[in-house]
């Protein structure tokens, strides 16, 4: 094989992979490769306006498309700027490839200009991480990093290359497979772990599935569904399941978790049969773990074995690929099932919980439910984490996967523009936008800058309330209404749009809702719409943190209802719901 | 008579075949610390295969512990097997060096306590005698004990090295 350098090395591994955009920073150790760069037109460089924002977009581009994305930064600085997107990324298990530049190999570890040690402080965050010493390892290391960051459960992949590693010269080839004894791909399901999941399955009187996104990543879509309709199972997503059954599905009770929709909580602590499919139950998911399904066998399918038993106890488990362990399932299990009674238990709860959005007012869930309808549930939606985050995963109906991002596991404000702009470049064709609040919007604006620079035609619909609307909220319920620097001042978005060339609107009532909406989405180019809604806006319903999800919170709107005993708390009950004795629900009074 | 079963902190020992590269130690460390998995004693050192080093751990915690801790080592790269070696069908031994300085009158009888325990005064200097013992962590800790009397100066331990029968 042909000499060629360190530098030529990497472009010709991101064509070998399939990588159109990489998204990246350059600076002194990296200029070897930023000069090779101009030699490899068919990869195309988006210059970001900080690095944090390159692995956003990086994780925006692989969310959108289940392909890995690739960031590049420079030493030092460069490189820590990656680190939360980099946590982020490994928090959700999102596939990336994070290149960095280091000082000259011989200089390590004497303290060189812009030197760090990201190897060393990214073996948290990563799934692997090398430093690359020796151009004759770059080929294989490149190959191995792709290979890890998208096989068995997915994560980024950090390689750390010295500037004279870009720079010399080596005629080794590229692997033609990997090979790396103890990582082994994700073994077909066991037999006998389906067997005894079929007979759970049949045995069910009262079953719900949790699909989270290992259906998302494992691609089980299809298998998802027939194994939902053929075995009559209510499906509730995770956060980061959304998408991964069709929200429309007359089976399908949305989101599940510390904000998801009573129905989903409810039918889980009544349930007999709980399925986690690619779920981890997190805690945001189960709240106290303890009266997490009080009355269910917990059935988990993973790929990771290490997430069986991690936070709940299971009865039975399949290890393996979701799409493999479905598969196989919905092989056995052929004949229709139904579970009439319990399916009407949980239409009754839908129409008795309803998600709310009190008509008069101009609020954040008024604005996302137009949003949904204007777009019919089938945009590209990128969130930051608080309030309008879960309002997002509340009435967003999405249809279809890959067009959900939000930062999940790691609640990361200024994730959503940047991820938005990330899935733009990979899915041109899909109108995306990005819901944020004033808060994360302000963490990460300068992107756009980006977005104008190379005509990214992502809308962002900034929902104003003046505050850190989570943070507010949860001072105003436990924390006696004490607010402490939540009050957040914001510059005129209408001039800082202007400054930076974005078409901009604004809208602070319900009459100019549609057309704002429309407006937005007939403009070719970059959009920040500002919506000023009402400040101090709660979202319910709400299982106050590490409490028991038998103690759900409901919308102090549902006047109308008594809530079931035992299950939920009233609103006024807010603050003893920390203590208050973990009561399993009496839903049915069939459970033993 | 109290018949719950109790659920007692004990310590456990895993080892780990792992692969020697940049970092690795670094890596396979750093999980115990984050996690939050109590570290009693670690050791890494060459193995049978070259490239490759087999690490000793000794955990506490009860089993749920040690399950993660298996499942959490399996799933870094560098980790090429890893296993909890259980009591009864392993050995584990650990090395300890202790420095005494025992007076002209003492000299005989520490001899004697080193013979006696099957140790070794492997080097001296001046007054001070080095005294080398191998053994369980137990029998480690009871001739600290033993040498007590002889004026301690310094002890270097290895951590327990342990391989399954």
């Amino acid at each position: 094989m042909q000499e060629r350098s360190g530098a030529a090395i990497v472009m010709e591994s991101l064509v070998k992979h399939g990588i159109d955009t990489l998204f990246g920073y350059p600076g002194g150790v990296v200029l070897p490769l930023y000069d090779e760069m101009l030699n490899w037109p068919q990869v195309k460089h988006v210059l970001v306006r900080h690095e944090q924002c390159a692995a956003h977009m990086a994780d925006g581009y692989a969310r959108a498309t289940g392909r890995v994305g690739v960031c590049l930064a420079t030493s030092g600085p460069g490189a820590t700027n990656l680190v939360t997107g980099i946590a982020n990324a490994m928090m959700d298990s999102i596939p990336m490839v994070c290149l960095t530049g280091n000082v000259n190999s011989w200089a390590i570890g004497k303290d060189a200009f812009q030197e760090t040690d990201i190897q060393g402080i990214t073996i948290p965050i990563t799934k692997h991480n090398y430093l690359v010493t020796d151009v004759n390892d770059l080929p294989y290391v490149l190959a191995e990093a792709f290979y890890l960051a998208n096989t068995g459960r997915k994560g980024p992949v950090l390689v750390d290359i010295p500037k004279d590693v870009f720079q010399k010269m080596t005629s080794n080839p590229f692997p033609t497979e990997i090979h790396r004894r103890g990582y082994q791909l994700p073994p077909d399901p066991d037999p006998a772990q389906i067997a005894t999941a079929v007979a759970m399955i049949e045995a069910a009187q009262r079953p719900v599935l949790i699909a989270g996104a290992g259906v998302l990543w494992g691609e089980a879509f299809d298998e998802l569904k027939t194994f939902a309709e053929t075995n009559d199972i209510p499906v509730i997503n995770s956060l980061l399941g959304l998408g991964t059954f069709p929200r429309d599905h007359e089976l399908s009770l949305g989101m599940m978790g510390m904000h998801g929709e009573a129905t989903g909580t409810l039918a889980v602590q009544a349930a007999d049969l709980v399925i986690g499919i690619g779920a981890r139950f997190d805690d945001r998911l189960t709240g106290d773990t303890k009266a997490f399904a009080a009355n269910a066998k917990i059935l988990h399918f993973d790929l990771d074995p290490a997430e069986v038993g991690k936070t709940v106890s299971p009865r039975a488990w399949v290890i393996g690929d979701v799409k493999a362990t479905l598969g196989e399932i919905n092989k056995l299990r052929t004949t229709q099932l139904s579970h009439p009674e319990w399916r009407e238990q949980i239409r009754g709860w839908q129409a008795q919980y309803p998600l709310m959005v009190p008509e008069g007012k101009f609020l954040s869930r008024t604005v996302l439910r137009a949003l949904n309808e204007h777009t019919n549930g089938e945009a590209i939606v990128a969130t930051d984490v608080g309030q309008h985050q879960m309002w997002t995963a509340q009435f967003y109906k999405f249809k279809k996967p890959f067009n959900w991002m939000s930062s999940g596991g790691l609640g990361t404000m200024g994730f959503g523009f940047p991820a938005a702009i990330g899935a733009k470049f990979a899915r041109p064709d899909h109108e995306v936008w990005a819901v944020v609040g004033d808060g994360g919007f302000q963490m990460t604006l300068q992107e756009l800058q980006t977005a104008v620079e190379y005509g990214v035609n992502v809308k962002i619909a900034l929902l104003n309330n003046g505050y850190l609307g989570m943070v507010r909220q949860w001072q105003e319920l436990f924390y006696d209404n004490r607010y402490s620097s939540v009050a957040m001042g914001s510059p005129d978005f209408g001039k800082l749009a202007e400054a930076y060339g974005v078409k901009y609107f604004r809208c602070d009532r319900c009459e100019d809702l549609d057309a704002t909406m429309e407006a937005a989405r007939a403009h070719n180019g970059p959009v920040l719409c500002e919506f000023v809604v009402e400040m101090e806006e709660n979202v319910y319903p709400m299982v106050p943190a590490g409490g028991s999800n038998s103690s759900v919170i409901m919308d102090p709107a549902l006047t109308h209802v008594e809530p079931p005993e035992d299950v939920v708390a009233s609103f006024e009950t807010t603050h003893s719901v920390h203590h208050a004795p973990e009561v399993a629900p009496s839903l049915t009074g069939a459970n033993k | 008579m109290n018949t719950e079963e109790i659920v007692v902190s004990q310590k456990h020992t895993v080892t780990a075949l792992v692969q020697n590269e940049s970092g690795t130690i670094n890596r396979v460390v750093s999980l115990f610390r984050r996690r939050g998995f109590s570290l009693a004693s670690f050791n890494a050192g060459d193995c049978e295969e070259p490239g490759l080093s087999r690490m000793t751990f000794i955990v506490e915690g009860d089993l749920s512990v040690v399950e993660q801790v298996l499942k959490q080592l399996d799933k870094l790269i560098d980790v090429v097997e890893c296993s909890a070696l259980p009591a009864e069908s392993s050995v584990s031994r650990e090395l300890a060096l202790i420095r005494v300085q025992p007076t002209a009158e003492q000299r005989d009888s520490l001899y004697n306590l080193v013979l006696e325990f099957y140790g070794k005064t492997p080097g001296a200097q001046g007054d001070q005698i080095v005294v080398e013992f191998t053994g369980s962590v137990a029998e480690v800790e009871d001739v600290i004990k033993a040498l007590q009397p002889f004026h301690i100066q310094e002890i270097v331990r290895t951590g327990v090295v342990a391989m399954s029968l």
